[in-house]
């Protein structure tokens, strides 16, 4: 945050400052308000949707996703279910057979047989006061229809009613059927519950359906494919059976968005971002300022994580951390326990993006003139004060860049964090994890969803870099390294000798201008 | 203006201190209406109740929010978020120190491993679901297979599950095994057939094998019964012979590092015996044993 927050200032600063000079610097100055509707716009629209865990309002749907009515026939079926299984569980101790649970409001059943025959089971009052003629061929015909569209929706990719257009359809207000060596019973009532039930067509006295099939050699898991209930209503009872139009798809798509990647992604980047500043800061100074083979050393070393694949290195951190290793065991026994939590994705998103932090940050200081770092240490001032007031403010575009280049690694990490922190939702799930398991588990609606807010993201960094580094640019063309330093009318001459495209080159007058001030002022020299 | 400089200075920093602790409040106010899973640790209880960890099977992702929404409703045991993946990946997860209060794996080998690594309470396992292994192709694909030998002259990929870690995997090799197309009988350790070797394309999870089969990178794949009902696009081709691999079960146990370890065998009880649990399993096709 302090880093953007402080470009950001830079920016502003420059620009009341320089306007009433060059009025080009209007178009410059633009560019961070740009920027700021850019991102407030990407942060907005995901804002926009309300997080809500995905299952939470399923219900609802169903409700209207298992529901058709006919108009002109003057029934419909709602609550459709269908069971793709039974179980031949016993009901509080009693054996029913091979089960499949009834809804206590259901009065129809369809129960499709192994053989592929739909046999209907209708309760005879239910079909009276849904206005359903049972001799009616037509009305037969749009029941059939009816279930099959509601079977296709509840069938889940399943094979369906509707596969089979020469599917034999019997409809009967009978309450049981017998199905070759099999009896489907419908309503069997046991433990206060109703079931359809399936039990050997031969029932010896006494017996009990499991013991019967047994010895029959019968499977009654085998009799029936799948089992639909639903109830038959009179037309008028059906609502919400209408297409929803794409604006409610998209609202019911946002509303039922979990957004917690995205704020898991932002937060962990966010303080691994603060981290990876100022560790990334501190070690390229440091290995500055060591000898050359120590140097050497420590340059391996802090740039290696950037050449491993990310998967070694959450792999390399498990090991350190976890269960499995006696150095990890020893952590958590004293209390370090961090796999998989927040704090694990937090060090895995700091361990990726501080190779990208150190090396810009590298790369800048190291291209600064020494003559002149030097030359500050004849003036007496500690190293503290040349790193704070003479290195940054001369390497602040390059690191800038880096930070915001740290920035999107921390943002887009998957390999260590899904290594080291897993895939919890709401905890460790960042964006690209969040991704990858939306797509394996078949929402790539959600998935894409995604995608298209990183690609946005990372437009908006990368535009950020290039406008940053343009603008930074013709800031320090003007010398404007630092305020008072553009207060110098003598920087016509510097100007002229330095090279434009290169941001390192450091504004000699201005660097001239700043010592000037620093030893002219004792406030400021004492320190 | 150097003490103008230094006071527009602090009002940014307080600013984007201010923006962090903003953006620090705002990530916590989402989790809060669904898992509570706010907070780092994943698995911990919460001041107000017990809340469950627990590590399924793929193949169970659609059902089991369904039956842990249903738990939560009736005994307000919440759940952290539940972790679905290859069986063999989650006892490697459990090895490396994850938090865990119930483990369902999708065979009865990666149980034994973490029975073996002391991860699980033995005397808690118990044989939950039942599945069948099938051969699915893409919805409306006219590819027919009316036996395992038909495998080896399917035109395109096929999906199946990696051994080590997907127990769906090993099954389909050993069902492969069966008509001579793998050459370990075990499924695991094995080389395909060369008729279908470069064909076979391995997945992280069973669930990855459906979805490859349903976006047609691959012309086929094996997966459990149950996986045909939560991938669209994806229709069962040939059901595999039950005595062609080894009795498919998805045993379940509590964690012996649970700290609730008698919610988690409530837990494990309820899905077993709650007759709406039951209704939830049965409309996914999970069969119990």
């Amino acid at each position: 945050m302090f880093p953007l927050g402080r470009s950001a200032l830079c920016v502003r600063g420059g620009y009341g400052l320089l306007a009433p000079r060059e009025v080009g610097a209007r178009g410059v100055a633009r560019i961070p308000l740009v920027l700021f509707v850019i991102t407030a716009l990407v942060i907005g629209s995901v804002w926009c949707a309300t997080p809500v865990a995905a299952w939470a309002d399923s219900k609802d749907d169903r409700a209207e996703q298992n529901a058709l009515a006919d108009a002109d026939a003057g029934f419909g079926l709602t609550d459709f279910t269908r069971y793709q299984t039974g179980n031949n569980r016993p009901v509080e101790g009693e054996d029913i057979g091979y089960r499949y649970p009834l809804d206590d409001d259901a009065d129809v059943v369809i129960a499709v047989t192994a053989e592929g025959k739909a046999l209907v089971f209708m309760d005879e009052e239910a079909s009276i006061e849904a206005g359903f003629a049972a001799e009616g061929a037509d009305d037969a015909d749009v029941f059939r229809a009816l279930a099959e569209e509601l079977d296709e929706r509840a069938a889940k990719g399943g094979e369906t009613l509707a596969d089979n257009p020469g599917r034999e359809w019997t409809i009967s207000t009978a309450s049981e059927a017998a199905v070759g060596p099999y009896r489907v019973r419908v309503g069997v009532a046991a433990g206060g519950r109703r079931y359809v039930s399936v039990i050997p067509a031969e029932m010896p006295e006494g017996s009990t359906p499991a013991a019967a099939a047994e010895q029959q050699g019968l499977d009654l898991s085998e009799a029936l494919s799948w089992v639909d209930t639903a109830r038959l209503v009179p037309a008028s009872a059906v609502t919400g059976s209408a297409e929803a139009t794409l604006g409610e798809q998209a609202a019911n798509f946002f509303s039922g968005l979990d957004m917690r990647p995205f704020w898991v992604s932002l937060k962990t980047s966010a303080v691994a971002l603060v981290i990876t500043f100022i560790l990334g800061l501190f070690a390229a100074w440091k290995t500055m300022g060591a000898s050359s083979r120590l140097k050497g050393v420590l340059d391996s070393v802090f740039t290696i994580p950037m050449v491993l694949p990310p998967t070694v290195c959450g792999f390399l951190l498990l090991l350190i951390f976890g269960n499995a290793t006696p150095l990890g065991r020893w952590l958590i026994a004293h209390g370090v326990s961090l796999v998989f939590t927040w704090e694990a994705a937090v060090i895995a998103a700091v361990v990726v993006s501080f190779p990208l932090m150190y090396r810009t940050a590298l790369g800048a200081f190291e291209s600064l003139d020494a003559s002149m770092l030097d030359a500050a240490r004849t003036l007496g001032w500690s190293e503290a004060r040349i790193f704070r007031r003479l290195m940054m403010p001369l390497a602040w575009p390059s690191i800038a860049a880096g930070t915001v280049l740290a920035f999107a690694r921390a943002m887009g990490e998957f390999g260590c964090t899904l290594f080291f922190a897993g895939n919890y939702a709401g905890v460790t799930q960042t964006i690209p994890i969040a991704i990858y398991f939306e797509w394996m588990s078949g929402n790539t609606d959600v998935a894409l969803f995604w995608v298209i807010v990183v690609i946005l993201f990372s437009f908006v960094v990368v535009l950020f870099i290039n406008l940053y580094t343009a603008r930074s640019l013709r800031y320090r063309e003007r010398g404007g390294t630092t305020r008072r330093a553009r207060s110098a009318q003598h920087d016509e001459a510097a100007r002229a000798e330095e090279p434009a495209g290169d941001v390192l080159r450091i504004d000699r007058a201005a660097l001239r201008s700043l010592i000037k001030d620093a030893a002219a002022s004792p406030r400021e020299g004492g320190r | 203006m150097k003490d103008l400089l230094i006071s527009r200075r602090s009002i940014a920093g307080l600013g984007a201190a201010a923006a962090a602790a903003a953006l620090a409040g705002c990530g916590n106010t989402p989790a809060e209406g669904s898992a509570e899973a706010a907070g780092s640790a994943p698995a911990k209880s919460t001041s107000d109740g017990v809340q469950l960890q627990v590590f399924a099977a793929n193949s169970l992702e659609k059902a089991m929010p369904e039956v842990e929404a249903l738990y939560t409703e009736q005994t307000g045991v919440t759940f952290a978020d539940t972790q679905y993946k290859g069986s063999g990946d989650l006892v490697e997860q459990m090895r490396g120190g994850a938090p865990v209060d119930i483990l369902i794996t999708a065979s009865a080998g990666t149980m034994d491993d973490a029975e073996e690594a002391g991860l699980v309470d033995a005397d808690t396992r118990e044989d939950m679901f039942v599945n069948d292994l099938v051969i699915v192709r893409a919805e409306g694909s006219d590819i027919e297979i009316s036996s395992l030998e038909d495998v080896a002259s399917v035109d395109g990929n096929i999906a199946i599950g990696e051994p080590g870690a997907v127990p769906a995997g090993k099954y389909a090799n050993q069902a492969l095994a069966s008509v001579g197309l793998y050459t370990e009988d075990e499924g695991e350790g094995g080389e395909y057939d060369a008729s279908i070797a470069d064909k076979v394309v391995q997945a992280d999870k069973v669930g990855t094998a459906a979805q490859y089969v349903s976006t047609g990178d691959c012309a086929i794949g094996f997966v459990y019964t149950s996986d045909v009902y939560r991938y669209d696009g994806i229709e069962v081709a040939y059901t595999c012979p039950a005595e062609s691999h080894k009795a498919i079960v998805y045993p379940g146990a509590v964690a012996t590092g649970s700290e609730n370890a008698d919610a988690a065998a409530d837990f494990l009880a309820f899905c077993m015996d709650n007759e709406d649990a039951l209704a939830i399993w049965a409309e996914y096709g999970f069969e119990l044993a």
